[in-house]
């Protein structure tokens, strides 16, 4: 006879214990940024807030690339400036409007990106991160070397990719029409809402089935495949998600800040994401979030330093991969199993002398 | 026809010859240890630039500066062993290669910006060179390019005795086929690890110097070469150094070729190109060993 009690596992409590104290973090967080224009005037610390969640959705996608399905992409610079350029030369060349154009650019470049995991799909660890960094450099050089003029615009000469000065005046995101003087808070409101859609949808494909794949194919590719996990297609869903998200977000920068140009595509800007995702932790989701509070603090400190703030960048990033390989949750962590495992043991002590 | 068949040649044989003297460090670190040196670039820069300080600033002759260069790459791969690879073998981590990738790129960046600092940005004029021209017929081939020629070719016999015929050279050698085997048999790996980092960082200051000889001196002068560094020993396979060396001088030929057919900038993508199709026929290089990974 079949017992109609469900048992529930540990593995189910704790799964729920865990989602539980996300939601209350996201709530908290979603909170304070949304009240955060109401209590700051300064036009500068708000403008450093939107640049953060840019800096947080790049790195929540380059975590979940890397971070859980272990593909060590140096390309998400070039996918974010994609997002971008794509938007800028759809306003500029073809007079699209800015959503369809930040729209279109989002799909095109998770299209491209998905071609880029088909490249990679027979490469394992290191090779990746080569041929990302290559396609990377190669768009950079492409981009910057471009001298031959395309078009005229006011008498000036364009080329066709922007060259080394880029786009800019191409459209915005429409609050100046809407609130005036007070645009920037319909930018912050409009950044603040992507944010919060990229990190829900990324934390929905962590916790779903397929965050799942990603994070078997990670660990043990042999034993996920003979279990039947499908890496052809898993592999192409984490290229074209990510960079989904990236793109846009890329869009996005280009409309807020009105122009674009080949300095995003610059290793300095790279090194920053990096350092974010390594500080925070990889593969955890509130790991780049958390190293973007960190590092956007430490950089506001070192602005004062000036020079010395790119030296302080790579010093941080190598002092964390050797000292926390974890990140700082991953330290956390440990601190809470070590404080777990000391009561344990303290209560065993307990109940033995008692006897 | 025949001068830009003989410039075209000569331009192939100087970059290849540059590139074969950064690859060959960089394949010996990555068939060795497994480790993807991201810091390369920064260690030529390096070399370059002590090469300028030691005779600009301190006055000493020119081949004092080469010397200089070799012990300033030396002394980072050094400081490489000590301060990155020591600690992350013994912590022991998930995956060491993308560890070391990282912390690479942080010390990459953070070598890079204290030349900058200290040496400021403009672009600088390497002192350790050779002037003049050599007249073949209605050709001039600058003496310059014989010596990086002639001293990439030596270097390279000399990776090549010190790897097949010294005891040390055994050492690497076996530490590259298998790490825990070498240990078994007593080989002192940690060693044979330091010395391969110093060795390739020695490489790395020398290219430097030429580099920068035939370009300028600049604090991202490094970038370029080590990238293209890749690119060949990736082509050529993981750990492979002939063939490494040989790739080398292929692409740089194909590069130069291309360059003068299309124009500056479509070298590099060219080579991106070729990578990408070689990975996606070969996925462990034109040569390389298939890597048999233990799950």
């Amino acid at each position: 006879m079949t017992s109609s009690i469900r048992h529930s596992s540990p593995l189910q409590i704790k799964l729920s214990a865990t989602s539980n104290t996300d939601l209350r973090i996201a709530v908290g967080l979603a909170f304070i940024l949304a009240v955060l224009p109401l209590m700051i005037d300064s036009r500068y610390l708000i403008g450093q807030v939107i640049l953060a969640m840019f800096y947080a959705i790049i790195a929540t996608q380059w975590n979940l690339l890397f971070g859980f399905a272990g593909i060590f992409s140096l390309a998400q610079m070039a996918v974010f400036a994609l997002g971008g350029y794509a938007t800028a030369m759809l306003c500029s060349y073809l007079s699209w409007p800015m959503a369809l154009a930040i729209a279109a650019a989002a799909l095109g470049t998770a299209f491209v990106s998905v071609l880029i995991g088909l490249a990679c799909l027979r490469l394992a660890g290191v090779y990746v991160s080569l041929l990302t960094l290559a396609i990377a450099q190669a768009m950079h050089v492409l981009i910057v070397s471009d001298t031959e003029c395309f078009t005229m615009v006011a008498s000036q000469c364009r080329q066709f990719t922007g060259g080394a000065v880029g786009f800019a005046r191409f459209g915005d995101l429409g609050m100046r029409d809407l609130l005036e003087e007070h645009w920037l808070w319909g930018n912050y409101a409009i950044v603040l809402c992507l944010f919060a859609l990229c990190s829900g949808f990324t934390y929905f494909i962590i916790h779903s089935p397929m965050g799942l794949a990603f994070k078997a194919l990670r660990d043990n590719p042999g034993y996920a495949i003979a279990r039947g996990v499908n890496r052809f297609q898993s592999q192409l869903l984490v290229f074209g998600f990510s960079a989904f998200f990236t793109g846009l977000a890329g869009g996005v920068y280009a409309a807020h800040f009105q122009a674009i140009g080949p300095s995003i595509l610059s290793w300095s800007q790279f090194n920053f994401i990096i350092a974010i995702t390594v500080v925070g932790g990889t593969g955890n989701f509130w790991g780049p979030i958390v190293g973007t509070l960190i590092l956007m603090a430490a950089d506001e400190l070192m602005r004062e330093m000036g020079e010395f703030r790119t030296l302080g960048l790579g010093l941080i990033i190598a002092a964390s991969v050797v000292w926390m390989p974890k990140g700082l949750l991953g330290r956390v962590q440990d601190l809470q199993q070590w404080w777990g495992r000391k009561h344990q043991s303290h209560n065993h002590l307990k109940s033995s002398s008692n006897h | 026809m025949m001068d830009i068949f003989f410039s075209i040649a000569l331009s192939g044989l100087t970059s290849g010859a540059m590139y074969a003297l950064a690859t060959l460090g960089l394949s010996l670190v990555w068939g060795s240890m497994g480790m993807l040196n991201m810091a390369h670039g920064a260690m030529l820069t390096l070399g370059g630039y002590a090469a300028f300080a030691v005779v600009m600033q301190m006055g000493l002759p020119g081949p004092l500066g080469f010397v200089a260069a070799l012990g300033a790459g030396a002394l980072v791969g050094a400081l490489l062993y000590m301060l990155v690879v020591k600690p992350l073998l013994r912590a022991e981590v998930a995956s060491f290669e993308t560890a070391v990738l990282m912390a690479t790129v942080g010390l990459a960046t953070a070598l890079e910006n204290s030349i900058l600092l200290t040496f400021g940005g403009q672009p600088l004029a390497q002192p350790v060179k050779s002037d003049g021209m050599l007249q073949i017929g209605q050709q001039g081939v600058p003496y310059q390019s014989m010596v990086v020629i002639g001293v990439a070719l030596i270097l390279m016999g000399i990776t090549a005795y010190v790897l097949q015929h010294t005891r040390a050279g055994r050492a690497i050698r076996a530490t590259t086929q298998n790490r825990d085997a070498a240990q078994l048999l007593g080989i002192p790996v940690g060693r044979v690890y330091l010395q391969v980092l110093m060795f390739s960082g020695a490489l790395a200051g020398i290219c430097g110097c030429l580099v920068s000889s035939i370009t300028q001196l600049s604090p991202t002068l490094g970038a370029d070469p080590m990238l293209k560094a890749f690119i060949m020993c990736v082509v050529a396979g993981l750990g492979n150094l002939p063939g490494a060396v040989l790739a080398a001088f292929a692409l740089a030929f194909i590069e130069a070729i291309v360059q003068y057919v299309f124009g500056g900038r479509w070298g590099f993508p060219v080579l991106l190109g070729l990578v990408i199709l070689v990975l996606v026929w070969r996925p462990t290089g034109l040569f390389g060993r298939a890597q048999i990974r233990r799950l």
